[in-house]
């Protein structure tokens, strides 16, 4: 990806200490509040910048809220931290600044959370001992689709894509088009062409794990 | 793709946000509810004649569901996003209704002991809630789709809201045609109608709400 890159270290704060000392300025604010609640604002603002600090600051405690909680299923945490991050992106217009964006992230985590349960809980039970058998096989990589370069027939993956999600794929990641520019080419917008890349790019991952290597 | 690079992907072309407008947006799609409804009504019951609504009993319907529809209104907006202060719209829904209750069993109080089974479930107490149901169904359908692209978090509870809102619409619509005229018969009977609406859409909303 051409685009600017910057990696913002959150601050790693310890978790209880804050409220007990309560400091004067700012008492009772969670710390993970007080980080991101500024870039919020910024980014709300359309601060592209701050709207990236933002989202990093929330991928590194979404992690740690996701790993806390998927112990059985530790290779789709990044896929709910990726899958959280869009949902606040895509629901970003309707926060309602009366309360506090870290509450706000947490519930729409909490929601994605219980739904992965609801849609693997059943799976899950029926697939429990091949899933053993699978893991001592394959080595697995936390992080989807980092290895693009190994990937043999692209072309071949992405016909299997449906029409709009191969579309925006190929004009956005392949072709190199802004989002902006595919917008007006496909007269879709910015937020559903983002939407269609990242569904289409978790199916993809899909695909590569179920070819035969 | 690495979380990074999806980030930067993300915040690429960041624009200024809209205020929220769930309200408006909820109330518009409410509208359409409540006139297909009617439209229902009409259809398949036909309105009630013109002379009933020099009477008394069509307003005294009106003023409950609509008072319901308000604050059903408010309950939805609330549960249409991750965090709300509930507890007004929940003490106004009860509020609504023991008011109702008092009024209905304060006339069942007034009229003479051998009628009040009558006044309380009038000609058509085995029908009433489910026509309430059906024709609220459509709305209800329709409001869990808008509320589907805000952000509800508690599914369930936001269905049953969404239910009682498009019952309290439905039972409008309904209380155009519906023959009866006692205060206890709609306290009763058109309560239950909105309930049933509200159960049919915690159920409804994992289905038609997921996002």
């Amino acid at each position: 990806m051409p685009s600017f890159f910057v990696q913002y270290t959150c601050n790693h704060y310890p978790a209880l200490s804050e409220f007990n000392n309560k400091p004067a300025d700012q008492p009772s604010t969670h710390p993970f509040e007080r980080e991101i609640a500024g870039l919020w604002v910024e980014a709300q603002a359309g601060d592209e910048l701050a709207y990236t600090q933002m989202l990093q600051c929330c991928a590194q405690r979404l992690r740690s809220f996701f790993t806390r909680r998927m112990n059985n299923t530790p290779e789709d945490i990044e896929d709910m931290v990726q899958e959280t991050l869009l949902a606040v992106h895509t629901r970003r217009h309707t926060y309602d600044s009366a309360f506090p964006v870290s509450a706000w992230v947490m519930a729409i985590a909490k929601y994605k959370l219980i739904d992965f349960w609801r849609r693997h809980g059943r799976r899950d039970r029926l697939h429990d001992e091949f899933d053993e058998t699978l893991l001592g096989q394959t080595d697995q990589q936390p992080s989807l689709g980092g290895n693009e370069s190994n990937v043999a027939d692209v072309d071949g993956l992405l016909s299997q894509l449906p029409e709009k999600q191969r579309q925006a794929i190929t004009l956005i990641k392949l072709v190199g088009l802004s989002v902006a520019e595919a917008a007006q080419q496909t007269g879709q917008s910015e937020s559903a062409l983002k939407v269609q890349v990242h569904r289409g790019i978790k199916q993809l991952s899909h695909l590569i794990k179920r070819q035969p290597s | 793709m690495k979380t990074d690079s999806f980030i930067a992907f993300l915040a690429k072309g960041a624009q200024v946000e809209p205020k929220p407008a769930i309200g408006p947006r909820l109330l518009g799609t409410a509208s359409l509810g409540l006139i297909v409804s009617l439209t229902l009504v009409v259809v398949v019951i036909g309105f009630l004649p013109k002379a009933t609504f020099a009477t008394l009993s069509p307003w005294m319907k009106l003023t409950y569901t609509l008072l319901l529809v308000a604050v059903a209104s408010y309950l939805t907006t609330g549960l249409s996003q991750p965090l709300a202060r509930l507890a007004w719209p929940l003490k106004g829904l009860w509020l609504t209704w023991l008011t109702m209750l008092g009024v209905g069993a304060w006339t069942l109080y007034q009229t003479p002991t051998p009628d009040r089974l009558d006044h309380l479930l009038g000609q058509t107490w085995l029908l009433c809630p489910w026509t309430v149901l059906l024709v609220s169904l459509p709305g209800l359908v329709l409001l869990q789709r808008t509320m589907r692209s805000f952000a509800p978090t508690a599914l369930k509870e936001a269905g049953f809201a969404s239910g009682l809102l498009a019952g309290a619409l439905g039972a409008t619509a309904y209380a155009l045609a519906c023959p009866e005229d006692s205060a206890a018969f709609v306290a009763i009977w058109y309560t239950l109608g909105i309930l049933l609406t509200g159960v049919v859409g915690a159920f409804a909303s994992r289905w038609l709400m997921r996002w």
